[in-house]
Protein backbone atom coordinates (compact mmCIF):
# COMPACT_ATOMS: atom_id res chain seq x y z
CA UNK A 1 0.00 0.00 0.00
CA UNK A 2 2.72 2.42 0.94
CA UNK A 3 4.08 2.38 -2.60
CA UNK A 4 0.83 3.79 -3.93
CA UNK A 5 1.02 6.76 -1.58
CA UNK A 6 4.51 7.45 -2.76
CA UNK A 7 3.67 7.29 -6.45
CA UNK A 8 2.10 10.76 -6.73
CA UNK A 9 4.99 12.24 -4.73
CA UNK A 10 7.44 10.60 -7.05
CA UNK A 11 5.58 11.88 -10.13
CA UNK A 12 5.47 15.40 -8.77
CA UNK A 13 9.07 15.52 -7.74
CA UNK A 14 10.46 13.84 -10.87
CA UNK A 15 10.74 17.12 -12.79
CA UNK A 16 12.63 18.62 -9.86
CA UNK A 17 15.45 16.16 -9.79
CA UNK A 18 15.67 15.87 -13.54
CA UNK A 19 16.50 19.56 -14.04
CA UNK A 20 16.13 20.57 -17.68
CA UNK A 21 19.55 21.34 -19.17
CA UNK A 22 19.76 24.87 -20.53
CA UNK A 23 21.73 26.14 -23.51
CA UNK A 24 22.35 29.72 -24.55
CA UNK A 25 22.07 30.86 -28.16
CA UNK A 26 22.96 34.43 -29.12
CA UNK A 27 21.80 36.29 -32.23
CA UNK A 28 24.19 39.09 -33.22
CA UNK A 29 24.51 40.77 -36.64
CA UNK A 30 21.95 38.23 -37.92
CA UNK A 31 24.20 35.28 -37.03
CA UNK A 32 23.71 32.55 -34.46
CA UNK A 33 26.43 32.03 -31.81
CA UNK A 34 27.29 29.22 -31.46
CA UNK A 35 26.12 28.04 -34.87
CA UNK A 36 26.55 24.43 -33.80
CA UNK A 37 24.98 23.51 -30.51
CA UNK A 38 25.62 20.12 -28.97
CA UNK A 39 22.85 18.89 -26.70
CA UNK A 40 22.24 15.59 -24.92
CA UNK A 41 19.96 13.20 -26.82
CA UNK A 42 16.87 11.73 -25.15
CA UNK A 43 16.16 14.60 -22.77
CA UNK A 44 14.19 17.81 -22.98
CA UNK A 45 16.38 20.88 -23.38
CA UNK A 46 15.67 24.57 -22.79
CA UNK A 47 17.22 26.92 -25.35
CA UNK A 48 17.59 30.49 -24.13
CA UNK A 49 17.80 32.67 -27.23
CA UNK A 50 19.24 36.14 -26.72
CA UNK A 51 18.60 38.46 -29.67
CA UNK A 52 21.15 41.27 -29.37
CA UNK A 53 20.18 42.84 -32.69
CA UNK A 54 17.80 45.80 -32.93
CA UNK A 55 15.56 43.88 -35.33
CA UNK A 56 13.27 40.91 -34.62
CA UNK A 57 14.28 37.44 -35.81
CA UNK A 58 12.34 34.23 -36.11
CA UNK A 59 13.89 31.01 -34.88
CA UNK A 60 12.63 28.36 -37.29
CA UNK A 61 13.34 24.67 -37.66
CA UNK A 62 11.24 22.21 -39.59
CA UNK A 63 13.29 19.32 -38.17
CA UNK A 64 12.70 20.43 -34.57
CA UNK A 65 9.13 21.51 -35.41
CA UNK A 66 9.70 24.87 -33.75
CA UNK A 67 9.14 28.48 -34.72
CA UNK A 68 9.21 31.58 -32.59
CA UNK A 69 9.65 35.28 -33.16
CA UNK A 70 12.26 36.90 -30.93
CA UNK A 71 11.84 40.69 -30.75
CA UNK A 72 14.94 42.90 -31.03
CA UNK A 73 17.06 43.26 -27.87
CA UNK A 74 15.21 40.58 -25.96
CA UNK A 75 15.51 37.06 -24.63
CA UNK A 76 13.20 34.12 -25.02
CA UNK A 77 12.98 30.44 -24.14
CA UNK A 78 12.30 27.54 -26.51
CA UNK A 79 11.95 23.99 -25.24
CA UNK A 80 13.09 21.26 -27.62
CA UNK A 81 13.29 17.49 -27.55
CA UNK A 82 13.71 14.87 -26.22
CA UNK A 83 15.64 14.36 -29.47
CA UNK A 84 16.91 11.20 -31.12
CA UNK A 85 20.65 11.37 -31.81
CA UNK A 86 21.22 13.32 -35.02
CA UNK A 87 21.51 16.72 -36.66
CA UNK A 88 18.71 19.28 -36.63
CA UNK A 89 19.24 22.41 -38.74
CA UNK A 90 17.62 25.69 -37.71
CA UNK A 91 17.65 29.16 -39.23
CA UNK A 92 16.54 32.72 -38.70
CA UNK A 93 13.56 33.05 -40.98
CA UNK A 94 13.98 36.81 -41.36
CA UNK A 95 17.66 36.50 -42.33
CA UNK A 96 17.87 32.96 -43.73
CA UNK A 97 21.03 33.64 -45.79
CA UNK A 98 23.23 34.34 -42.79
CA UNK A 99 21.38 33.14 -39.70
CA UNK A 100 21.96 29.39 -39.95
CA UNK A 101 22.75 26.83 -37.32
CA UNK A 102 22.25 23.27 -36.22
CA UNK A 103 21.56 21.35 -33.07
CA UNK A 104 23.47 18.12 -32.71
CA UNK A 105 21.91 15.65 -30.30
CA UNK A 106 24.39 13.11 -28.93
CA UNK B 1 14.57 35.93 -50.17
CA UNK B 2 11.68 36.21 -52.64
CA UNK B 3 10.45 32.64 -52.16
CA UNK B 4 11.13 32.84 -48.45
CA UNK B 5 8.93 35.92 -48.21
CA UNK B 6 6.20 34.25 -50.29
CA UNK B 7 6.07 31.22 -47.98
CA UNK B 8 6.30 33.24 -44.77
CA UNK B 9 3.58 35.73 -45.64
CA UNK B 10 1.40 33.07 -47.29
CA UNK B 11 1.52 31.02 -44.11
CA UNK B 12 0.03 33.95 -42.23
CA UNK B 13 -2.50 35.13 -44.82
CA UNK B 14 -4.02 31.80 -45.88
CA UNK B 15 -5.57 30.82 -42.58
CA UNK B 16 -7.42 34.11 -42.11
CA UNK B 17 -8.41 34.23 -45.77
CA UNK B 18 -9.89 30.72 -45.84
CA UNK B 19 -11.63 31.25 -42.50
CA UNK B 20 -13.23 34.46 -43.74
CA UNK B 21 -14.41 32.62 -46.88
CA UNK B 22 -15.99 29.85 -44.82
CA UNK B 23 -17.83 32.36 -42.65
CA UNK B 24 -19.01 34.35 -45.67
CA UNK B 25 -20.34 31.12 -47.17
CA UNK B 26 -22.00 30.17 -43.90
CA UNK B 27 -23.74 33.53 -43.59
CA UNK B 28 -24.77 33.45 -47.27
CA UNK B 29 -26.11 29.90 -47.12
CA UNK B 30 -27.76 30.11 -43.71
CA UNK B 31 -29.06 33.56 -43.09
CA UNK B 32 -31.80 32.83 -40.60
CA UNK B 33 -29.98 31.18 -37.68
CA UNK B 34 -27.72 34.19 -37.41
CA UNK B 35 -30.59 36.63 -37.92
CA UNK B 36 -28.27 38.96 -39.76
CA UNK B 37 -29.90 42.28 -40.50
CA UNK B 38 -28.89 43.99 -43.74
CA UNK B 39 -26.69 46.40 -41.81
CA UNK B 40 -24.76 43.66 -40.04
CA UNK B 41 -24.43 41.63 -43.21
CA UNK B 42 -22.61 44.54 -44.79
CA UNK B 43 -20.60 45.50 -41.74
CA UNK B 44 -19.26 42.44 -39.95
CA UNK B 45 -16.48 41.64 -42.43
CA UNK B 46 -14.93 45.13 -42.67
CA UNK B 47 -15.39 45.52 -38.90
CA UNK B 48 -13.50 42.27 -38.18
CA UNK B 49 -10.72 43.22 -40.60
CA UNK B 50 -10.28 46.68 -39.04
CA UNK B 51 -10.28 45.20 -35.51
CA UNK B 52 -7.84 42.50 -36.68
CA UNK B 53 -5.43 45.04 -38.17
CA UNK B 54 -5.56 47.15 -34.98
CA UNK B 55 -5.07 43.98 -32.95
CA UNK B 56 -2.06 43.04 -35.09
CA UNK B 57 -0.35 46.38 -34.43
CA UNK B 58 -1.11 46.18 -30.74
CA UNK B 59 0.04 42.58 -30.42
CA UNK B 60 3.21 43.20 -32.45
CA UNK B 61 4.05 46.22 -30.26
CA UNK B 62 3.44 44.18 -27.09
CA UNK B 63 5.47 41.14 -28.23
CA UNK B 64 8.65 42.15 -26.34
CA UNK B 65 6.61 42.42 -23.12
CA UNK B 66 4.51 39.29 -23.69
CA UNK B 67 7.64 37.36 -24.63
CA UNK B 68 9.03 37.65 -21.09
CA UNK B 69 5.84 36.43 -19.39
CA UNK B 70 5.70 33.00 -17.71
CA UNK B 71 9.49 32.67 -17.69
CA UNK B 72 9.94 33.61 -21.37
CA UNK B 73 7.17 31.50 -22.89
CA UNK B 74 4.48 34.21 -22.89
CA UNK B 75 4.07 34.24 -26.68
CA UNK B 76 3.27 30.53 -26.81
CA UNK B 77 0.84 30.76 -23.92
CA UNK B 78 -1.00 33.82 -25.28
CA UNK B 79 -1.20 32.40 -28.82
CA UNK B 80 -2.45 29.06 -27.51
CA UNK B 81 -5.05 30.96 -25.44
CA UNK B 82 -6.22 32.76 -28.62
CA UNK B 83 -6.60 29.39 -30.30
CA UNK B 84 -8.47 27.85 -27.40
CA UNK B 85 -10.84 30.85 -27.31
CA UNK B 86 -11.34 30.41 -31.07
CA UNK B 87 -12.30 26.75 -30.61
CA UNK B 88 -14.65 27.66 -27.75
CA UNK B 89 -16.38 30.30 -29.91
CA UNK B 90 -16.66 27.95 -32.91
CA UNK B 91 -18.26 25.34 -30.67
CA UNK B 92 -20.57 27.98 -29.16
CA UNK B 93 -21.62 28.96 -32.67
CA UNK B 94 -22.16 25.32 -33.61
CA UNK B 95 -24.06 24.33 -30.48
CA UNK B 96 -26.27 27.42 -30.48
CA UNK B 97 -27.29 26.79 -34.09
CA UNK B 98 -31.08 26.71 -34.45
CA UNK B 99 -33.58 26.69 -37.25
CA UNK B 100 -35.25 29.80 -38.68
CA UNK B 101 -37.52 31.73 -36.40
CA UNK B 102 -36.38 30.07 -33.19
CA UNK B 103 -35.42 32.66 -30.61
CA UNK B 104 -31.84 31.93 -29.70
CA UNK B 105 -28.55 33.19 -28.43
CA UNK B 106 -27.42 33.61 -32.04
CA UNK B 107 -30.46 35.66 -33.04
CA UNK B 108 -29.80 38.08 -30.19
CA UNK B 109 -26.41 38.97 -31.64
CA UNK B 110 -24.31 36.23 -30.05
CA UNK B 111 -23.54 34.63 -33.41
CA UNK B 112 -22.35 37.93 -34.82
CA UNK B 113 -20.02 38.44 -31.88
CA UNK B 114 -18.61 34.91 -32.33
CA UNK B 115 -17.88 35.55 -36.02
CA UNK B 116 -16.29 38.94 -35.38
CA UNK B 117 -14.11 37.77 -32.48
CA UNK B 118 -12.92 34.62 -34.30
CA UNK B 119 -11.89 36.54 -37.43
CA UNK B 120 -10.33 39.36 -35.36
CA UNK B 121 -8.25 36.86 -33.38
CA UNK B 122 -7.13 35.06 -36.57
CA UNK B 123 -6.01 38.32 -38.18
CA UNK B 124 -4.34 39.49 -34.95
CA UNK B 125 -2.28 36.30 -34.60
CA UNK B 126 -1.23 36.20 -38.24
CA UNK B 127 -0.98 39.93 -38.90
CA UNK B 128 1.32 40.63 -35.95
CA UNK B 129 3.83 38.11 -37.37
CA UNK B 130 3.79 39.88 -40.74
CA UNK B 131 4.36 43.23 -38.99
CA UNK B 132 7.31 41.83 -37.00
CA UNK B 133 8.70 40.30 -40.19
CA UNK B 134 8.44 43.63 -42.00
CA UNK B 135 10.21 45.36 -39.12
CA UNK B 136 12.83 42.61 -39.19
CA UNK B 137 13.77 43.05 -42.83
CA UNK B 138 13.50 46.84 -43.02
CA UNK B 139 17.21 47.13 -42.24
CA UNK B 140 18.25 45.14 -45.32
CA UNK B 141 17.93 47.50 -48.27
CA UNK B 142 19.39 45.00 -50.74
CA UNK B 143 16.61 42.46 -50.20
CA UNK B 144 13.75 44.90 -49.58
CA UNK B 145 12.48 44.78 -53.17
CA UNK B 146 12.44 41.00 -53.38
CA UNK B 147 10.81 40.69 -49.95
CA UNK B 148 8.14 43.26 -50.74
CA UNK B 149 7.37 41.66 -54.11
CA UNK B 150 7.31 38.24 -52.42
CA UNK B 151 4.91 39.54 -49.80
CA UNK B 152 2.69 41.06 -52.50
CA UNK B 153 2.60 37.77 -54.43
CA UNK B 154 1.78 35.93 -51.20
CA UNK B 155 -1.08 38.31 -50.38
CA UNK B 156 -2.32 37.78 -53.94
CA UNK B 157 -2.18 33.98 -53.67
CA UNK B 158 -3.68 33.99 -50.16
CA UNK B 159 -6.62 36.22 -51.04
CA UNK B 160 -7.16 34.36 -54.35
CA UNK B 161 -7.37 31.02 -52.54
CA UNK B 162 -10.04 32.44 -50.26
CA UNK B 163 -11.99 33.93 -53.19
CA UNK B 164 -11.59 30.71 -55.19
CA UNK B 165 -12.86 28.59 -52.31
CA UNK B 166 -15.84 30.92 -51.95
CA UNK B 167 -16.85 30.77 -55.60
CA UNK B 168 -16.20 27.04 -56.05
CA UNK B 169 -18.49 26.29 -53.12
CA UNK B 170 -21.02 28.97 -54.10
CA UNK B 171 -21.38 27.23 -57.46
CA UNK B 172 -22.21 23.90 -55.88
CA UNK B 173 -25.80 23.49 -54.84
CA UNK B 174 -26.42 25.06 -51.43
CA UNK B 175 -26.82 21.76 -49.66
CA UNK B 176 -23.46 20.40 -50.78
CA UNK B 177 -21.75 23.73 -50.17
CA UNK B 178 -23.03 23.82 -46.60
CA UNK B 179 -21.71 20.29 -46.02
CA UNK B 180 -18.25 21.26 -47.22
CA UNK B 181 -18.29 24.45 -45.12
CA UNK B 182 -19.30 22.50 -42.00
CA UNK B 183 -16.62 19.90 -42.67
CA UNK B 184 -13.91 22.51 -43.19
CA UNK B 185 -14.96 24.30 -39.99
CA UNK B 186 -14.58 20.98 -38.14
CA UNK B 187 -11.07 20.57 -39.62
CA UNK B 188 -10.33 24.17 -38.67
CA UNK B 189 -11.27 23.46 -35.04
CA UNK B 190 -8.99 20.42 -35.12
CA UNK B 191 -6.18 22.48 -36.61
CA UNK B 192 -6.49 25.15 -33.90
CA UNK B 193 -6.37 22.49 -31.16
CA UNK B 194 -3.34 20.86 -32.76
CA UNK B 195 -1.48 24.16 -33.04
CA UNK B 196 -2.30 25.03 -29.43
CA UNK B 197 -0.83 21.72 -28.28
CA UNK B 198 2.34 22.32 -30.30
CA UNK B 199 2.74 25.77 -28.73
CA UNK B 200 2.16 24.45 -25.22
CA UNK B 201 4.74 21.70 -25.88
CA UNK B 202 7.21 24.36 -27.00
CA UNK B 203 6.49 26.27 -23.77
CA UNK B 204 6.88 23.06 -21.72
CA UNK B 205 3.35 23.47 -20.35
CA UNK B 206 2.39 20.11 -21.82
CA UNK B 207 4.59 17.02 -21.66
CA UNK B 208 6.34 15.62 -24.70
CA UNK B 209 4.58 12.84 -26.59
CA UNK B 210 6.06 10.68 -29.33
CA UNK B 211 6.15 11.86 -32.93
CA UNK B 212 3.79 9.64 -34.92
CA UNK B 213 5.15 9.94 -38.45
CA UNK B 214 7.34 12.07 -40.68
CA UNK B 215 5.89 12.89 -44.09
CA UNK B 216 8.24 15.83 -44.68
CA UNK B 217 10.00 13.99 -47.52
CA UNK B 218 6.66 13.32 -49.22
CA UNK B 219 5.12 16.75 -48.70
CA UNK B 220 7.23 19.39 -46.95
CA UNK B 221 5.38 22.07 -44.96
CA UNK B 222 7.46 24.85 -46.49
CA UNK B 223 5.85 24.62 -49.94
CA UNK B 224 2.78 26.39 -51.30
CA UNK B 225 0.83 23.10 -51.35
CA UNK B 226 2.02 22.26 -47.84
CA UNK B 227 0.90 25.67 -46.58
CA UNK B 228 -2.46 25.39 -48.34
CA UNK B 229 -3.15 22.00 -46.79
CA UNK B 230 -1.94 23.29 -43.44
CA UNK B 231 -4.44 26.15 -43.55
CA UNK B 232 -7.27 24.03 -44.99
CA UNK B 233 -7.09 20.81 -42.97
CA UNK B 234 -4.18 21.38 -40.56
CA UNK B 235 -1.55 19.35 -42.42
CA UNK B 236 1.49 18.74 -40.23
CA UNK B 237 4.49 16.73 -41.48
CA UNK B 238 5.60 15.55 -38.02
CA UNK B 239 2.61 15.42 -35.66
CA UNK B 240 2.92 14.13 -32.11
CA UNK B 241 0.44 11.82 -30.41
CA UNK B 242 -0.94 14.67 -28.27
CA UNK B 243 -1.40 16.86 -31.35
CA UNK B 244 -3.32 14.16 -33.19
CA UNK B 245 -5.53 13.49 -30.15
CA UNK B 246 -6.29 17.19 -29.74
CA UNK B 247 -7.12 17.42 -33.45
CA UNK B 248 -9.47 14.44 -33.29
CA UNK B 249 -11.15 15.69 -30.14
CA UNK B 250 -11.83 19.26 -31.35
CA UNK B 251 -12.88 17.99 -34.78
CA UNK B 252 -15.30 15.48 -33.23
CA UNK B 253 -16.68 18.10 -30.83
CA UNK B 254 -17.57 20.31 -33.79
CA UNK B 255 -19.06 17.37 -35.69
CA UNK B 256 -21.51 16.83 -32.83
CA UNK B 257 -22.88 20.39 -33.03
CA UNK B 258 -26.36 21.03 -34.45
CA UNK B 259 -24.71 23.18 -37.14
CA UNK B 260 -22.73 20.21 -38.44
CA UNK B 261 -25.45 17.65 -37.89
CA UNK B 262 -28.09 19.74 -39.67
CA UNK B 263 -25.73 20.31 -42.59
CA UNK B 264 -25.11 16.56 -42.93
CA UNK B 265 -28.66 15.42 -42.14
CA UNK B 266 -30.68 13.69 -44.82
CA UNK B 267 -33.48 15.64 -46.44
CA UNK B 268 -33.79 19.38 -46.95
CA UNK B 269 -31.43 21.77 -45.26
CA UNK B 270 -33.16 23.09 -42.20
CA UNK B 271 -33.06 26.71 -41.31
CA UNK B 272 -33.32 27.88 -44.94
Amino acid sequence: MRKFYLLPCWLLSAPLWAATPEFELVIRDHLFFPSTLEVPAGVKVRLMVDNQDETPEEFESYELNREKVIPGNSRTAIFIGPLKPGEYPFFGEFYPKTAQGRVIAK
Amino acid sequence: MFLNAVILVLQEILEASLLLSLFLLLTALQREPLALGARWRAAWVPLSIVLGVLGSWGFAALTPVVSAWFDYVGQEVVNAAFQIVTIALLLTLGYAWRGAGEASFLARGGGMICLIVIVTLAITREGSEIILYTQGIMGQREVLTSVLSGATVAIGIGVSCGVLLYYILRNLNDRRALRVVALLLAFFSGNMAMQAVLLLNQADWLPYTAELWDSSALLPENTVLGQLLYALIGYEATPSLAQLLAYALACAAFMLTPLFRRAWARGEIQGE
